[in-house]
């Protein structure tokens, strides 16, 4: 895949869920231009185009990142963090998409600048309406600066 | 959290403050019984009359008046003596007494000094126990935690995955196979929710109050309100008596009428006529408020199982639940000061009171 026509950025260090949350996607057909990566550092390296990633573009930046909180590494948190505070990347729309219902978490993404906090249902449908509701609204209709 | 360190440095510091004033005043007593025993002339601790109680008047509010307030008592004593005794009372007496008294004050000195130095063992104790009850708190946090997002992780792959089967493979299946793919579901959904429930609980035991007036009227009513709409609860029926205001955490004391009622409109389900009487008595500190309905109650036999974790009075296919509602009532109304308990009969309605502070 061509790295630089990416929309989606997947960061979710487990596999099933990922799974889930790429079918859920595909289901709206938002999955095509998706990239998955497994933990915080990866991440990192991706959108800034480094380690692993230095043949990518850095300009092309991924229209939405999909955030998972816990993970090895390099959690969530700290990605959220370095995202929001450089002036490259503070513009990508950051969705947390985590189990955590805690309020520390909630309130703690609030701070740093997350754009949406979505906490992932158990249960299957409910999981697949809410991923499909948030790739609809942040890849369709909601305007980010260019 | 709380703030323990405050405290600790406040009761120190008070200590070591009492512990310098009752060593101040047994000294000055003692100098005055031994400048008293050298003394020729008696009359001259006539002086030390105002003396004392200046230092009654200074010491008053500081709660260590007793030194220099048994000052003067010995002062009434002596005169007193000496006013019995007549010319029998010999400056040979005189001394005699002083020493007495001399031995006495050093003897309660060293008294209360090792008093204060117990009370001060006694809060080293007390610090070493808070910082493992921290410890403890922290641990059980990152335990609720872990619980909140890990064990969700897999409880969304089998429900998840599951129904993946069931969307592929559809045809393949046949109506058996599809049964059990449901039981499967079913339970992750049980699975779920219990862990919502244990989440609630250790929320509604660890997080920080915030105490306010509650209008538990208003309160009432809109739990009361919310619950009819997101449950099948269209034929219940709410009495609201008079309920006075009560003073407590209002998102906790939410959470309490929340289980309640909506524990009594689960348990009216099977009756035709379902009332829910939400009342209250007026105490001297605390209110006493209750909520009764006409469900099909519970034997009192079984009364103290009611506020027992996981603990159930009905089988999972009569009524669901967890079993957790009644603890998180229990430990929310603790929390306050409060009494929580409740009164039943068999297919005769069951009733619920609980005690919160009025001011």
């Amino acid at each position: 895949m061509a790295f630089n026509e990416i929309e989606v950025l997947l960061v979710e260090d487990n596999e099933t869920d990922a799974e889930l949350t790429m079918r859920a996607l595909k289901k709206n057909n938002l999955a095509n231009n998706l990239v998955w990566v497994k933990d915080g550092e990866e991440a990192l390296e991706f959108i800034f185009a480094t380690g692993r990633y230095t043949q990518r573009e850095m300009h092309e930046l991924p229209k939405l990142v999909l955030l998972d909180l816990r993970m090895p590494k390099v959690d969530g948190m700290e990605v959220l963090r370095i995202l929001k505070a450089d002036e490259r990347t503070n513009k990508i729309p950051v969705v947390v998409l985590t189990s955590s219902k805690e309020d520390k978490d909630i309130v703690e993404s609030y701070n740093l600048g997350v754009n949406s906090y979505v906490s992932k249902p158990v249960e299957f449908d409910e999981f697949t309406e809410a991923v499909s509701t948030l790739g609809l609204y942040w890849m369709l209709l909601n305007k980010s600066p260019e | 959290m709380i703030k323990y360190n405050s405290g600790e440095n406040l009761s120190t510091k008070v200590m070591d403050r009492q512990l310098f004033r009752i060593t101040a005043a047994i000294t000055l007593l003692c100098i005055f019984c031994i400048l008293s025993y050298y003394s020729t002339n008696r009359s001259s601790i006539n002086a030390f009359y105002p003396f004392s109680i200046l230092m009654v008047s200074f010491w008053w509010k500081k709660r260590t008046w007793l030194a220099p307030a048994l000052l003067i008592g010995i002062l009434v004593f002596i005169q007193a003596l000496s006013f019995i005794l007549g010319a029998a009372f010999t400056e040979a007496y005189y001394r005699l007494v002083m020493v007495m008294l001399t031995v006495i004050m050093v003897a309660f000195l060293f008294e209360r000094i090792e008093k204060v130095r117990i009370l001060n063992e006694m809060n080293e104790k007390l610090k070493k126990r808070t910082e493992n009850l921290e410890d403890a708190n922290n641990e059980l946090e990152a335990f609720a935690y872990s619980v909140s997002h890990d064990l969700r992780v897999p409880l969304r792959a089998i429900d998840g995955f599951s129904r993946i089967v069931m969307e592929d493979y559809e045809e393949k299946l046949d109506s058996e196979g599809k049964r059990l793919l449901g039981i499967i579901r079913e339970n992750t959904k049980k699975m779920g929710q219990l862990i919502d429930d244990i989440l609630l609980l250790s929320r509604a035991s660890r997080q920080e109050m915030k105490f306010t007036q509650i209008d538990m009227e208003a309160l009432v009513r809109n739990v009361f309100q919310e619950q009819k709409l997101s449950s099948e609860a269209q034929n219940v029926h709410l009495v609201l008596k008079s309920v006075p205001n009560c003073y407590g955490d209002r998102a906790l004391i939410q959470q309490i009428l929340n289980n309640l009622i909506a524990n009594s409109i689960k348990f009216t389900a099977p009756k035709e006529e379902r009332i829910i009487e939400v009342g209250a008595e007026n105490g001297k500190n605390m209110n006493i408020y209750y909520i009764k309905d006409n469900g099909v109650g519970f034997d009192m036999k079984y009364s103290e199982k009611l506020f027992g974790l996981f603990q159930r009075l009905h089988g999972a296919t009569e009524f669901e639940g967890t079993g957790v509602g009644l603890s998180i009532v229990q430990r929310v109304i603790r929390r306050h000061g409060g009494a929580v308990w409740g009164e039943g009969k068999l297919n005769k309605g069951a009733t619920f009171y609980f005690s919160l502070p009025k001011t």
